[in-house]
This record gives structure tokens, C-alpha cells and sequence, in this order.
């Protein structure tokens, strides 16, 4: 895994996020132990807690048709968790360049942009 | 005036035949077999991971990433169609151009992947060698079998060295990729010098080619400038030689680390002459008759190129000069966006897919599917995509540019600006990739916008800019007369500036960085002032790449540090 996916403070609050192996767009886990396609319905963890969850989703992932399992550490807002790097912000809000192109989508083949 | 293909054989590109199909649709029904099995669990994400990119398929930020190879960066009107089906159907309706001469699509499916390898295969196209440790696709001038100043057509040896690379037992797990380039003119216009091996092809006294290899150059978080390690390399012994070079680098490169892998680091560590010696040791030890590249081979392989059928053209340059006269927004085009063809009465039109404000590299389907017809109509039915990331059409009449040019400015592609600062080149950056450190595309829609009148970039004059969003450096940034760099300070994005990189015409030089990381908006700024002083400071007829070399570094650092 990157070394950047795993930098978290001792203190602080994560979310879990993945890949899902069908179409490799991202997930978070929610408290519902579902996986979500938007960010606010993560669920959030003491980071002190994320490595043991993390264990039990990657016993999972196979199960669950996911891959590159792991945890983003997150500041609370009004509007959800958002992710402290840049990195995972485009990761949850999409890319910056497409604002058409935002994760919550369902269709299997979205419009196409114009 | 219109041209279609003259013949059976596709123009500018080899054609397939049985062997070749037959092939393409067995390693399509190898990788479905695979997927099935990674999605039934029976192959595992670290098992599968090789496997796939093997095919193209990366796992990206937001989705799967497929690179389609385009071999030497030429493809017919009815590939281009089928990228652009694949875009409309599969993807998000637009692909993206890569310095490596290929397209990558940014939103695929994994359980769709072999059905577009299908497709591919349909039209003779694949996305092998476009990922791995192997030999990726051999790149090569985006002029070859048009250019005036050509010495001969360098597509031919890049179809040879596609074949002779293709599933190379030897060099299918190198200790990491290895990028060839080839060109046939003494104009480098394929960055020779920063390739793990470059070409630069020439007439030899028998009638016959030699070949000048350099060897060890690279881009990425080591630069390098390759070394020369033959004049002269005659034809026959082409593949023998390079063979030679992947063996002592197949034997002694290093795996250990990701980070000195590559040949360039290999050729530093033993100095050149010990690697010259290592290769000729190699090279006097082997079976020569054996990996001997007989003319009557070249000349098989040539045979399978359709070349195109010119037509006089009677009075295409007056009527040309004409159009020039009586429009100015097209002659400004074609002084910029044309290149002198050995044909009289023909040219080559070099399409800009750099937008003022729009994302480098990125066409829609239907930009595709224009490029097709225009491709079709005009320049029997061939095109190229550049490693600077736009359309050649290879040989027009000079009497199709202004309908050609009107088609492309109806549908955003009729910038002029090759070759001007908004001609950037740029990775896909934060925004797709999962290696990026900083965002590319919307620090070079930026710079595009800031820098698009098109008076001003005339007054500039030829000015490359090339923008990476990490180290590992797919745009190049060290080869830019300005580089720009993305790096990640504590998980925020910034951005270095480089100045007086180059990449060819036998002046490579690699950029030295000005200074410390700048945010996207003072970067923007700092280049406006770096600029902004190569105007004042420059002599009369005195280029950019040439001015810094003159004044070197200090003044644009100063300009760029001025207030930020």
C-alpha cells in the first residue's frame, strides 16, 4: 500500500475506504457495514481502532469484491467527513477537472459528459 | 481532391494478417480466463495484478484505467472509430493521449475489459506492451514517411523491433519497463536521448541504414541524458545489438529496488565504457547469423505498409496562398500547426488538442470520430497521435487545409499554438492517478487560459511547458524549456518550477529546478514573471530554451520569487 494511504495522526478519526474489484470505483464502509459510494455515509473511527477494522474488512475483501483496502483519516465538518489530504478529497469528491464526474452516480454507464 | 486508402493495405501502418489475429484473439480469450477467475476468487489481487497490466489494465484513483496500445503512434481512420466507440460505450465518452503515443481510458469496468480487448482485436489493436516490466511500445517520429528533412521511414524498424519484443522470453520480467524510441530524420523529434535505448536512423554507404544508439537515457526522479554507444550501427545487426543491450541489462539491472532499476542507473554505476564492453562482450559472444536482420526481412515487413498514392496537385500552393492572405486566424494556423512534407503540393497538419483552458491530451468520441472522417477524406485514412500529446494527419493537400481547418475549429480542435507555451504537455495527475502527488490538468487549463491570446503566444514564440503531477515524471517535466513539478507537502499539493530542459535536436539538456514549492496559483503567477523577463531580457530572434541558457537561471529565479 502507499505509504501516504496509512499516514494517521494517534489521535484523530478515520474513515475505511476501498476499491470495488467489478468496476474499481470507490467505497467507503458504512455503519451499516455496507459499502457506500459518497463519503458522508462513512463510518467514523477512532484511529486507534482503524488498524483492527481494517484487518476484519481485508479478511473480507474477496467476499465483498473489493481491493486496496484502508484508512483516510478525516476532520469532522457540518457537511461529512473530509479527508485531511488532498489526495483523498479528490478521492471522495471526484475529479476536480469534471465536476460532472461526482461519485454519486448509479448508473452502470453514466451520460456522457458534454 | 479527397483521398481514400489506394489500396488493400492500411497507409502508415503494418497490416495483420492471420497469424497476427490469431494471436490477438488468443491472448483476449487468455485474459477473460483470468478475469473470471480473479472474479471467482480463485486468483488472488497480488496474483491477479501482473496479469492485468500485462493487458493494459491499471487499478487508478477512481476506477480501472486501460492504456491502448497505439504501436509508433499510428492508427487508421477505422481504429480511431473503434477508440471512439470504446469511449461512447464504455468509458465516459472522451480518452486521453499519452506521451508514449498511446490512449488510456479513465472509467473502465474490469467485467468489461475483455469485451473491449474484443473489440480491439476486431480492428488489429491490443494494449500489450503498454504496462510491465517489458519492452512498452516503440514511439517514434510523429512525421515518419511525411517529413521533408526524412532520411528514411522509421515506422518500418519500429514494426520490426514490436515484433521482435513482442513476447521476448528473455525480456518479458525485466527488472523494470524499457522505452525505445526511433527516429528517421536527424531532426530528434522523439526525445531520443531520454529513452532507455534511442534511434536516430541515417542512410549508410551501402544504400543501407545505420543506426546511432544512445543508451541509459531517462526521465523520471533520476534525469539522465543517454550516452552514445554506436555511430553506426549497420542495419543487419540491428536486433542483435539491442539484444546485447537487454541481456547485460536483463542480467545486471538491478531488482532490489523500484527506484534504481531502470538502465540508466545500470549504465551510471558501471560507467560507459565498462557497459560498452559488457554489451560488445554480449554481442561478439552470440549467434550473429541467428538474430541477423536480413534486408529481405525489412523489405517483407516494408511491403506490408501501404504507402500513400499522390495525386498532382496542380495550383494547391497559389490557391493556399490565397486562403492565407484573405484569412488571418488560418494563416496563423498553418504557420504554427503545419510541417514541411516531401511531396510538393502536401503537408502535414499537426491537429492541437490543447484548448485554451481545456485538459491536454483529452478528445471526445465525436472529436475522434471527426478526426476519422477528416483523416479518411484528406489523408488517406492515416493518423498519428504525438508524444506531445496531439493528431498528426500525415499528408494533406495543401489545397484541403482551409476546409480541414474550418472542420477543426467548428469542433475545438483548430488551436493554433504548436509549439507555443499553451501547447502543454501534461500527465493526468491527482485528478486520475494513483501515483500523482499533485493535480496537473487544472494548473495547465490555468496557464493555457492565462497565456491564450493568441498575439501574446506569437510574441513569446516556441516555448515547451510540460507539467507532472509526481517524480515519476509521464509529462516530462525535466524535457520542458519550463517544467512544472507536483509534489506533496504534508498531504497538500505544490508545485516546483524547472527551467531549461530540452529535448531534442541534439541539444538535450534536463531542467534545473528554481526553487522551493510554490501553490498552484503562485506558480501560475511566478511563470507569468519568468516570462515576463525572458520579454525584456532576450536579444533579437533569441528563443526562450536559448535565453535561459545564455543568462542562465538566476534572473527567472529571481522573477519567480519576486513576490511570492
Amino acid at each position: 500500500m502507499d505509504r501516504r494511504n496509512s499516514r494517521r495522526d494517534a489521535e484523530g478519526t478515520s474513515v475505511i475506504t476501498a476499491n470495488r474489484l467489478l468496476d474499481g470505483r470507490i467505497v467507503w464502509l458504512a455503519a451499516d457495514g455496507q459499502w457506500a459510494t459518497l463519503i458522508e455515509d462513512a463510518k467514523l473511527y477512532p484511529n486507534s481502532a482503524v488498524e483492527e477494522a481494517l484487518k476484519a474488512c481485508n479478511a473480507r475483501a474477496q467476499e465483498e469484491a473489493l481491493v486496496g483496502i484502508y484508512g483516510v483519516q478525516v476532520t469532522q465538518t457540518a457537511s461529512g467527513p473530509l479527508p485531511v489530504t488532498s489526495r483523498e478529497r479528490i478521492r471522495a469528491a471526484g475529479p476536480s477537472v469534471h465536476p460532472d464526474f461526482t461519485p454519486d452516480w448509479h448508473a452502470p454507464h453514466p451520460a456522457p459528459y458534454a | 481532391m479527397s483521398h481514400s486508402p489506394s489500396a488493400a493495405l492500411p497507409v502508415g501502418h503494418y497490416a495483420y494478417d492471420d497469424v497476427d489475429r490469431t494471436f490477438l484473439k488468443q491472448r483476449v480469450a487468455q485474459f477473460k480466463d483470468q478475469v473470471e477467475r480473479r472474479l471467482s476468487g480463485a486468483l488472488t489481487e497480488e496474483e491477479f495484478k501482473p496479469l492485468r497490466l500485462m493487458n493494459g489494465l491499471y487499478l487508478q484513483l477512481h476506477a480501472y484505467m486501460l492504456r491502448v496500445a497505439i504501436p509508433y503512434g499510428v492508427l487508421d481512420a477505422k481504429q480511431m472509430r473503434v477508440l471512439a466507440h470504446i469511449a461512447r460505450t464504455y468509458d465516459r465518452d472522451y480518452g486521453h493521449f499519452t506521451t508514449r503515443q498511446n490512449i488510456q481510458f479513465n472509467w473502465i469496468r474490469l467485467e468489461d475489459t475483455p469485451e473491449i480487448l474484443n473489440v480491439l482485436a476486431d480492428t488489429d489493436m491490443h494494449a500489450i506492451q503498454t504496462s510491465g516490466n517489458c519492452i512498452r511500445n516503440v514511439t517514434a517520429d510523429q512525421f515518419a514517411g511525411a517529413a521533408a528533412d526524412e532520411v528514411l521511414d522509421p515506422r518500418v524498424y519500429a514494426e520490426i523491433l514490436r515484433q521482435w519484443s513482442t513476447l521476448h522470453p528473455e525480456f518479458t520480467f525485466l527488472p523494470r519497463k524499457f522505452k525505445i524510441a526511433i527516429s528517421g530524420s536527424q531532426q530528434d523529434r522523439v526525445a531520443a536521448r531520454f529513452h532507455d535505448i534511442g534511434l536516430i536512423a541515417r542512410e549508410g554507404e551501402n544504400g543501407r541504414p545505420v543506426f546511432e544508439v544512445f543508451v541509459g537515457g531517462g526521465l523520471g526522479r533520476t534525469p539522465i541524458i543517454g550516452v552514445r554507444l554506436r555511430d553506426d550501427l549497420p542495419e543487419e545487426d540491428l536486433i542483435a545489438y539491442l539484444e546485447a543491450v537487454l541481456r547485460v541489462y536483463n542480467a545486471h539491472g538491478r531488482r532490489d529496488n523500484i527506484y534504481k532499476a531502470r538502465i540508466k542507473i545500470l549504465v551510471q554505476a558501471l560507467g560507459t565504457e565498462e557497459f560498452l564492453n559488457q554489451v560488445n562482450a554480449e554481442f561478439a559472444a552470440m549467434d550473429r547469423a541467428r538474430y541477423r536482420l536480413p534486408e529481405a526481412t525489412v523489405e517483407a515487413i516494408r511491403a506490408r505498409f501501404g504507402a500513400p498514392d499522390f495525386a498532382p496537385v496542380g495550383n494547391a500552393a497559389e490557391k493556399l496562398a490565397a486562403q492565407r492572405k484573405a484569412d488571418r486566424a488560418f494563416d496563423a494556423w498553418v504557420h504554427t500547426n503545419t510541417h514541411p512534407h516531401k511531396q510538393p503540393g502536401y503537408c502535414s497538419v499537426t491537429v492541437s488538442c490543447k484548448p485554451a483552458g481545456g485538459i491536454p491530451g483529452d478528445v471526445t468520441s465525436a472529436q475522434m470520430d471527426l478526426l476519422a472522417d477528416l483523416a479518411e477524406r484528406y489523408s488517406f485514412g492515416e493518423l498519428r497521435i504525438t508524444h506531445l500529446q496531439n493528431v498528426v494527419l500525415g499528408h494533406l493537400r495543401q489545397d484541403a487545409l482551409y476546409d480541414v481547418w474550418q472542420a477543426l475549429e467548428k469542433n475545438g480542435l483548430g488551436e493554433a499554438n504548436v509549439g507555443f507555451i499553451t501547447d502543454i504537455v501534461a500527465c493526468p495527475g491527482l485528478d486520475y492517478c494513483a501515483l500523482a502527488n499533485a493535480r496537473s490538468i487544472p494548473i495547465a487549463q490555468k496557464l493555457s487560459s492565462r497565456f491564450a491570446n493568441a498575439d501574446l503566444q506569437r510574441e513569446i514564440g516556441p516555448l515547451r511547458l510540460n507539467i507532472s503531477g509526481c517524480i515519476n515524471a509521464c509529462g516530462h517535466h525535466h524535457a520542458g524549456h519550463i517544467g512544472i513539478l507536483g509534489v506533496d507537502k504534508r498531504g497538500e499539493e505544490a508545485f516546483q518550477i524547472t527551467l531549461g530542459g530540452s529535448a531534442g535536436d541534439g541539444d538535450a539538456s534536463i531542467g534545473q529546478i528554481l526553487g522551493s514549492a510554490m501553490s498552484e496559483d503562485e506558480t501560475v503567477d511566478a511563470i507569468a514573471r519568468i516570462i515576463d523577463t525572458y520579454l525584456s531580457r532576450r536579444t533579437a530572434g533569441e528563443r526562450f530554451i536559448e535565453t535561459c541558457r545564455r543568462l542562465g537561471t538566476a534572473p527567472f529565479k529571481d522573477a519567480a520569487y519576486a513576490t511570492a
